[in-house]
């Protein structure tokens, strides 16, 4: 299915995850258009995280397929994942490297070319005021500036589409903004970004497109006018995912 | 809330933990009585060993089962559990640290936990084997002392374990601290070999009776004091019998006080990484020239430049992989050493007939052997070491061959040298500079061959490393059995290499270069065909690395 100007940036088919005897991820069909800010939200174990690693190729799915601009992530990898940028979570960088240091890692094992390497990665220290830190090691880095400088890495070689797993958790607000104000830049600039949050303000605020995954499935996905029609984002998640949010005479001893 | 109940909350929280761990996991149960079996095979062997002190062959030699076997026992308490298995942790301390518990409870309760394992229970059974021994010799009041003893050398030595391990939890938190420690504590390692090299030089050398004095030594220290009371009160010695009790009694407050102390920092956890450091030196030159090393100024700024430099700075960085690293080193420069000068004059004693080279050509041709491969043998589960970071690898799409040919390449760059070194020593030693081009060719040999065996492995069978901060801490269960799997590759591998070997030892000296050049062939050769065919499975298998690499799954 690699076609023209309507492929979906990132296109999802019936995709299966099992883990022992849990079903982790029970079939899920997605299109993100390019151009688009979509946003997957999801309750907790709900399967986000699985899906985007089979989504991105980290994780071999029991059934179905992903394409990235209609390249096979799993039978096409070299050209999806050329076109494809990606923050995963709960997963280590190589962190024994400074930030410049894995920096320029990233960008050689991308094939980029030294000097363009060198360019982009200054570059990208300084936006995200990682340059300061200079030689320590990304191990004694805080946790919002391991997602910035795993963000970085996924920015270095100007991919086509952005999957981020939890990319504004752990980070305090200026950054966030910043991070915000990174992706609105390249969604404008015809990039596409699906990401993963728990932050429905930060969803409500960025994106064009949102999915709500509930215990494996997609249940509602829509432009995010379309799913929240009258009502705030919040309203639409909490009877979607179906938990309780208030109390009733319980806990009266609190 | 009373200790006592407190103490037994900790009991079933520790076997519902275990009981949990085993739950719908087939291997995880087969391991689980694979340990069950090997703690019953030290318990019946221990036992058996123990009771044998109640022959009767001359006057003290029931003494000095108790005071060598009791103070191995306790050292070996020490000294495992911070080298090897790491710690049980199944109840880690951090976790108990917002519980409103006194320290005093949390000490007991966790030193009760400990008990409840099987490395705890298979020492009480073996140690038992003095009160079977002491009522032989004395009849059931020593029994009854050896059976106080035996309990409360139990107790020292968990306590000990405990104490140890938690204070080096503490020194391992910083990460200064925690890679001199994971050095020294390298170095100990590859002392270890040495050290029992010359315990049994020392052994022949003075012969039973003479370790009589030792023995009594050991008796009034706390290694071995609550080992021989069963033997003094057999002999009617009751003044040692309570000066005994009393040193091992006041060892176990100490250490308990000293643990609840350890624990209190301990239960912050390891998770604070410690101040952020900046390192001053700024080096010259972008990010990409900041990547590598001095030593690869001259490597190709590509996907497998890159992937030899990281390699070349974790083995240096990473303080799991620098520990393996300087253990090797050690290794491989002792055992030369020891097969070409030979024990005799390294312990100073009388040397063979004609004062050369103990052992001949076979001793040597074995060192050269072990040496090899155990170089190798460190990459069996080198995206272990890496951990879920091998996911940037799947990301940016480095293919398989590329990836291990760099990995191959960036460890060589450290044992090549070893090896040259070690070439030199047997030069040194034999005094036959012939025999130094036949030595690195089948070092090479050894080194390529294994090499090849150790990349398939390392892609077949990855298992996790906890992310922990400890270098030492391992995870038992699927790594145990998978590492035992790189064991059997590598006898295959030893089996492969035999030829070039046993021809290097036989083979006169004027034949040597030779042998060198066919030596490097056959390793490299083997090095090449291993990275070929590890590097196409690593292109299939990628994906199933990760998820095998990934802590808790």
């Amino acid at each position: 299915m690699v076609g023209g100007m309507d492929t979906p940036a990132l296109a999802l088919r019936g995709l299966v995850k099992r883990f022992d005897t849990t079903l982790a991820v029970a079939g899920v069909d997605l299109d993100v258009a390019p151009g688009s800010f979509f946003g997957l939200l999801g309750p907790n174990g709900a399967g986000k995280t699985t899906t985007l690693s089979m989504a991105v190729g980290l994780l071999r799915p029991d059934a179905g397929r992903a394409f990235v601009l209609g390249h096979d992530v799993w039978s096409d990898p070299v050209e999806a994942k050329r076109l494809l940028g990606v923050l995963p979570d709960g997963v280590r960088l190589f962190d024994r490297l400074t930030g410049a240091e894995l920096l320029a890692y990233t960008g050689l094992l991308r094939g980029m070319d030294p000097a363009e390497v060198d360019l982009r990665s200054r570059e990208l220290l300084d936006v995200f005021a990682l340059g300061a830190a200079g030689r320590t090691l990304v191990v004694d880095y805080s946790a919002g500036m391991k997602k910035k400088v795993g963000l970085a890495c996924a920015l270095l070689h100007a991919p086509r589409l952005l999957v981020l797993d939890e990319p504004f958790e752990a980070v305090d607000p200026v950054s966030g903004a910043l991070i915000r104000d990174i992706l609105t830049r390249y969604v404008h600039g015809g990039g596409t970004v699906i990401f993963s949050s728990h932050v429905l303000e930060v969803v409500e605020r960025l994106c064009s497109h949102v999915a709500i995954l509930t215990a494996g499935k997609i249940t509602t996905v829509g432009t995010l006018d379309g799913v929240r029609g009258e009502r705030s984002l919040e309203d639409v998640f909490v009877e979607v995912v179906g938990g309780r949010v208030a109390t009733g005479h319980e806990l009266s001893w609190l | 809330m009373s200790v006592g109940v407190s103490v037994r909350v900790f009991a079933r929280l520790k076997l519902r933990v275990l009981g949990n761990g085993l739950r719908g996991k087939g291997w995880r149960i087969a391991l689980f009585v694979l340990g069950c079996v090997s703690g019953l095979w030290f318990a019946v062997v221990g036992f058996t060993v123990f009771a044998l002190s109640a022959v009767d062959r001359g006057p003290a030699f029931g003494l000095l089962i108790p005071a060598f076997g009791g103070a191995f026992l306790v050292l070996g308490w020490l000294v495992i559990p911070v080298l090897w298995s790491g710690v049980d942790e199944t109840l880690e301390p951090a976790r108990f640290a917002l519980l409103p518990l006194t320290r005093r409870t949390l000490v007991a309760g966790l030193l009760v936990a400990a008990l409840l394992g099987i490395p705890a229970i298979a020492t009480l059974v073996a140690t038992s084997g003095l009160v079977v021994g002491a009522g032989a010799r004395g009849g059931v009041l020593a029994a009854v002392v050896a059976l106080v003893g035996v309990i409360l050398g139990l107790l020292e030595c968990m306590v000990l374990s405990r104490a140890v391990t938690s204070a080096f939890a503490s020194l391992l938190r910083a990460r200064r601290t925690r890679d001199l420690a994971a050095v020294a504590l390298a170095l100990v390692a590859a002392l270890v070999g040495p050290l029992q090299v010359f315990g049994f030089a020392a052994l022949q050398n003075t012969g039973a009776d003479r370790l009589v004095r030792p023995a009594e030594v050991l008796g009034w220290t706390p290694l071995a004091a609550p080992y021989v009371v069963g033997f003094d009160a057999a002999a009617g010695r009751w003044l040692a019998v309570g000066a005994r009790i009393l040193i091992t009694v006041a060892t176990i407050l100490l250490l308990m006080w000293w643990w609840s102390h350890s624990l209190a920092s301990a239960m912050l956890g390891a998770s604070s990484g410690g101040s952020v450091r900046a390192r001053r030196r700024v080096e010259a030159g972008g990010p990409v020239a900041q990547l590598f090393p001095r030593l690869l100024r001259g490597a190709p700024r590509t996907a497998y430049g890159a992937l030899v430099a990281r390699e070349v700075r974790y083995w240096w960085r990473d303080a799991r992989r620098r520990a393996n690293l300087i253990t090797f080193v050690a290794v491989a420069l002792f055992l030369p050493l020891m097969s070409t000068v030979g024990f005799a004059k390294l312990t100073g004693q009388a040397g063979g007939p004609d004062g050369g080279p103990e052992g001949g050509p076979f001793l040597l041709s074995g060192a050269v052997l072990l040496v090899g491969s155990l170089a190798a043998i460190m990459l069996a589960n080198q995206f272990g070491l890496d951990g879920t970071a091998y996911a940037g690898h799947l990301i940016a799409g480095v293919p398989g061959r590329v990836e291990l040919r760099a990995r191959a390449v960036g460890f060589s760059l450290y044992v090549v040298p070893t090896l040259v070194a070690v070439t030199l020593i047997v030069v040194a030693g034999t005094g036959r500079p012939g025999l130094g081009p036949s030595t690195l060719g089948g070092l090479l040999a050894a080194y390529g061959t294994g090499l090849a065996v150790n990349l398939v492995v390392s892609v077949l069978a990855p298992y996790s490393l906890p992310e922990s901060s400890n270098p030492f801490a391992i995870k038992t269960g699927a790594g145990m059995a998978k590492s035992m799997l790189a064991m059997l590759a590598m006898g295959g591998a030893i089996v492969a290499t035999l030829p070039v070997i046993v021809a290097a030892g036989f083979v006169p000296d004027a034949w040597s270069w030779v042998l060198l050049v066919l030596g490097t062939a056959y390793g490299v050769a083997a090095a090449g065909a291993g990275i070929a065919g590890a590097g196409r499975l690593l292109d299939r298998r990628a994906p199933e690395v990760l998820a095998a690499v990934t802590p808790g799954r």
